[in-house]
């Protein structure tokens, strides 16, 4: 129907063309047959007629028709307004481009990771995540397996709950051994999730606490280790040298339900029957799993909450021993879940997509100003078709059609270029040992998003100088002269508004910027309290390669002889922690004597260190000594703490010869350490303890200090390791800086961020001061001339023009100032060594845009100050 | 006559009254656009200058409200045209307009042509 009618407006338009011709050769012949020449009666006849086009597109007003047929001649009308001033529609379809790019791309990295926390998962909304005890930035798993169980039978506000505790493993069987993250998981884990296997089945109830040593393989793990075998199903491969059988196979994209985290394949909680010790305790080493529930439709995260937190009471109640320290239950929704990477994301990312709207406010400002000065100029033409009868509402429709579709045009751009910028995400991510899936989406909801914002900055950037422009009375602009189109009242005062929002809207950006800029030269050039540079560090999978214990402490002395022999080698020692790589192990602790505060959390990090761990890194040890090769085994178990854990659990006294009882064992300390980064450079100091490596090492990760370059010596390390057994696998071998930079990858991402936007902002406030400077003052020439006849110097009319600039961006600034100060309370949790409100960065910042905005007043002054006077009042 | 005189002697049309003129023109007999023009002119002795771009708008305005129909055809000089023919509905409407304008007109001349005594009566 449509169509036809749209071909019926072809029909018609050809006709009122011919009806025009025809007009045209009578008044043609009519003055030829008067004694007019050929070419002659031409003109004149087209000079009567009037302007062609325009007598076309009222004419078609008249034809109404469909809201169809209307919308198309409108959208014609605007494309030709459009193609008129190619200038304008280039620069202005570039930035909204870019800025909508801007929204988008951070949008699509939300998408990617917040909205899509646990991909192939159903309804992730109504998953939550189960915290217990103090709520902490990067918290280990919080519980045992038989808290977790009873959480699970006895609440009445969830669907399901599952656990699983992520770890990795060595594939072996095949030619090399290879790493593959793994979960252990309850045996409703992919019920909860709602996640079908494209293979054979998951897993049983009755299977859950049981050995069987049953697997369930990841998609992309069956598809590259196993050749996509379509009867793996039944077969038997092997993890760490036990024969396990695949029981199926996960759906494509599933990866797990810690968000950001890549899982490759799921055994149940005790596969072998060696973790017996875990599945019955309910402290120490036995709190292991991260716990997500699915709620019932209807109930609320609060009242899921108090229902656990009951559950938990009575837990508590049964077993104090095993429940100091605090014990309430808080739950998060998946997309900011403290577990994987969220947390991190839920930090960062809202506050970046909110600095990418004010980019984009502030970019609609500019082309809404480039707008109005194309309507000004064009206002006879406006005035025209009001007076030959299109109403008000005609012409604001066609007017902001053309914003309209200037940001379709741009969104489409957007829409090509995010396809690519949302996959820069990890780009941040340095290399490291964490399996981060973390990237951009590129989905419905993005393209939905883009949508959205182009048109709202399509609405603004057209409705407002729309409006303003078809207020003017047609009548008085026709009549006047050029001189005094230039603007009425009304459209200076809508330009300088624009003016001043746009340097109100980019001051906040350059200040949040700058903060940023120097929180991560802070970062950078903080002291984390141990030497990094030189010093290399290797990740041995020892324990996941299925050697027996006495085994392993061999392979373990054996490694550490031969690396410490290599040329080159200064130090050598073995650590099974990196600092400053995200992550940590945490165990609850009890300070003989020490009575803890209601509610407070016993957990104290721990790292399993070898002799020469802290000379090797240059940290202290304060008082007492280091671990030496004597304490192995057989030796009784000893504890080297930090100054924070000195001071927490024995304050005023001597901390040497304290015991500490951990995983039900006791441990005497020996040494006091100088605090140093655990996390992050910013972080509060949280207390730590150092075990020996030997007593109760678990995984094996080389450190080396070396001579020169850590990297050289790489080959170096990995040969040492593999002469030992050549089945020894050898991951993540790099620099000790390199592993570090993760904690600095979000600032990292802050930073540079905030610092392109606010680029942007830069450079849109200073043009769009200029242009609306340089457009005033133009239309200002006769004035200006005028004054000069009267004998105004060249100093005044500079002062007049500048004077004029200053003004907008004075009150640009304060205004800015205003929103500047609100806006850094809610990035001061991600600052460091510098306040919310710096006065360097702030006062930095004014004089910045101070200086670019005089320098943008500066040139249009200028100009108008050489103008001949003469030719200045000649100019209309 | 120059340019700028013709402008002074031009009258700006009336709202309204266009389509009023238009319909008074189409009742001699069909017309086209150029026609219509000239028409006017000759008959109000060159003061009615229609522009074109009130004339085709208002021309096919009448057409969709059925107060005329067009149809193309052959003018005496063999150039295609499209004629437009007043219809009856359209001449009802003449016949109103015309009334309305009467009432205007006397009106007017009423307020105008009053004698000077009988207003300080």
């Amino acid at each position: 129907m449509k169509w036809f009618s749209s071909f019926g407006f072809q029909r018609r338009n050809r006709e009122l063309q011919e009806e025009i011709d025809a007009h045209l050769q009578m008044a043609i012949a009519d003055r030829v047959a008067r004694g007019e020449t050929a070419e002659a009666a031409r003109q004149a006849a087209v000079r009567e007629f009037g302007n062609i086009p325009l007598v076309q597109d009222v004419t078609r007003q008249m034809w109404g028709g469909g809201w169809f047929e209307q919308i198309g001649r409108d959208v014609r009308y605007a494309l030709r307004q459009l193609r008129k001033s190619p200038g304008f529609t280039i620069t202005a379809t570039a930035m909204l481009a870019v800025a909508i790019c801007a929204n988008s791309t951070v949008f699509s990295w939300i998408d990617g990771t917040m909205l899509r926390p646990i991909p192939g998962a159903r309804d992730t909304d109504d998953l939550v995540s189960l915290q217990r005890g103090e709520r902490n930035f990067s918290p280990t798993p919080p519980f045992s397996y038989l808290d977790y169980r009873d959480l699970r039978e006895q609440n009445h506000t969830f669907t399901g709950i599952l656990a699983y505790h992520h770890d990795w493993i060595t594939l072996t069987g095949g030619a090399l051994p290879e790493r593959a993250y793994i979960a252990n998981v309850s045996a409703n884990y992919f019920d909860v999730l709602g996640i079908k296997p494209v293979l054979g089945r998951f897993f049983l109830p009755e299977e859950e606490s049981r050995p069987v040593p049953n697997v369930v393989l990841g998609y992309s793990l069956w598809k590259t280790r196993y050749a996509a075998d379509p009867a793996i199903v039944g077969k038997s491969i092997e993890i760490a040298r036990h024969p396990v059988t695949v029981i199926g196979v996960a759906p494509e994209g599933v990866v797990g339900a810690m968000p950001g985290i890549r899982e490759d394949l799921w055994v149940t909680l005790d596969p072998l029957g060696t973790d017996v010790w875990r599945m019955t305790h309910r402290s120490g080493g036995a709190v292991w799993l991260n716990v997500i529930g699915r709620l019932r439709p209807g109930v609320s995260r609060g009242q899921a909450a108090q229902d656990l937190d009951t559950v938990m009471h009575n837990i508590v109640a049964a077993f104090p021993d095993d429940h100091l320290g605090d014990n309430r239950i808080t739950l998060d929704p998946m997309w900011r879940s403290p577990f994987g990477a969220n947390g991190y994301m839920a930090a960062t990312l809202p506050i970046l997509l909110a600095f990418a709207a004010v980019v984009l406010l502030l970019t609609s400002a500019n082309v809404a100003t480039l707008t109005l000065v194309r309507f000004v100029s064009r206002r006879r033409e406006l005035a025209i078709r009001q007076s030959l009868g299109a109403n008000r509402i005609q012409l604001v429709r066609q007017m902001v059609l053309e914003g309209v579709v200037l940001s379709i045009v741009a969104g489409a751009v957007a829409l090509v270029l995010t396809s690519w910028t949302s996959k820069t995400f990890a780009w941040f991510f340095p290399a490291n040992s964490n399996p981060l899936i973390l990237n951009g989406s590129m989905d419905h909801k993005v393209v939905i998003g883009i949508a959205v914002s182009s048109l709202l900055a399509g609405m603004l950037c057209g409705a407002l100088p729309a409006w303003r422009s078809a207020h003017a009375p047609a009548i008085e602009v026709l009549k006047a002269e050029s001189a005094s189109i230039s603007g009425g009242s009304r459209n200076r005062k809508l330009l300088s508004g624009l003016v001043v929002a746009q340097i109100a809207l980019s001051l906040p950006l350059l200040v949040c910027s700058g903060l940023f800029l120097r929180t991560l030269r802070n970062l950078a050039g903080a002291n984390p309290g141990f030497e990094q540079d030189h010093i290399l560090t290797a990740s041995v999978g020892l324990n996941i390669a299925g050697y027996s214990h006495d085994e392993e402490q061999v392979i373990r002395h054996k490694i550490l002889d031969r690396v410490s022999a290599l040329p080159g080698v200064k130090v050598a020692s073995l650590t099974d922690w990196i600092p400053m790589t995200l992550g940590h192990k945490g165990d609850d602790a009890y300070p003989e004597g020490y009575v803890p505060h209601p509610h407070e959390s016993l957990q104290v990090y721990h790292a399993e260190v070898a002799p020469r761990y802290f000379e090797s890194l240059h940290i202290p040890i304060l008082e007492g000594r280091e671990f030496t090769p004597d304490d192995d085994e057989k030796a009784p178990r000893v504890l080297i703490v930090d100054q924070t854990a000195a001071r927490r659990y024995w304050p005023g006294q001597d901390p040497l010869g304290k015991k500490l009882r951990i995983w039900g064992g006791l441990f005497t300390v020996v040494g006091v350490a100088r605090n140093s980064t655990h996390i992050f450079v910013n972080e509060s100091p949280e207390p730590i303890v150092y075990m020996s490596f030997f007593q109760v090492g678990y995984e094996t990760i080389v450190q080396v200090k070396t001579e020169g370059n850590p990297v050289d010596l790489a080959p170096a390390v990995e040969n040492a390791i593999h002469e030992i057994d050549t089945r020894l696998p050898v991951f993540d071998v790099r620099p000790m800086r390199e592993s570090t930079q993760m904690a600095s990858s979000f600032a990292v991402v802050q930073s540079a961020l905030a610092g392109m936007f606010a680029l942007i902002g830069l450079v849109l406030a200073v043009t769009g001061i200029y242009g609306v400077v340089a457009y005033r003052t133009q239309m200002r020439t006769h004035e200006i001339g005028v004054r000069m006849a009267l004998g105004a110097s060249r100093v005044d009319v500079l002062r007049l023009v500048l004077l004029q600039g200053l003004w907008l961006t004075g009150i640009g600034m304060a205004l800015g100032l205003a929103f500047a100060l609100g806006l850094t309370r809610f990035i001061a949790r991600l600052l460091y060594g510098i306040g919310a409100n710096d006065p360097v960065t702030v006062v930095s910042v004014v004089m910045l845009l101070g200086a670019m905005s005089l320098l943008a007043c500066y040139f249009p002054a200028h100009r108008a100050m050489r103008r001949n006077p003469v030719t200045a009042i000649r100019e209309l | 006559m120059n340019e700028k005189d013709q402008y002074k002697n031009r009258i700006e049309l009336l709202q309204g009254t266009l389509d009023m003129l238009i319909l008074q023109t189409l009742q001699w007999g069909p017309q086209h656009g150029y026609g219509i023009v000239q028409a006017l002119r000759l008959q109000s002795g060159d003061v009615l200058q229609v522009e074109t771009g009130s004339l085709y708008p208002a021309l096919h305005r009448l057409e969709r409200q059925s107060w005329v129909q067009s149809e193309w055809k052959q003018s005496e000089s063999k150039q295609k045209a499209r004629y437009y023919r007043i219809t009856a509905k359209g001449k009802k409407q003449l016949a109103t307009d015309l009334g309305r304008w009467e009432r205007i007109v006397e009106a007017i001349g009423s307020v105008m042509y009053v004698k000077p005594g009988e207003s300080e009566s």
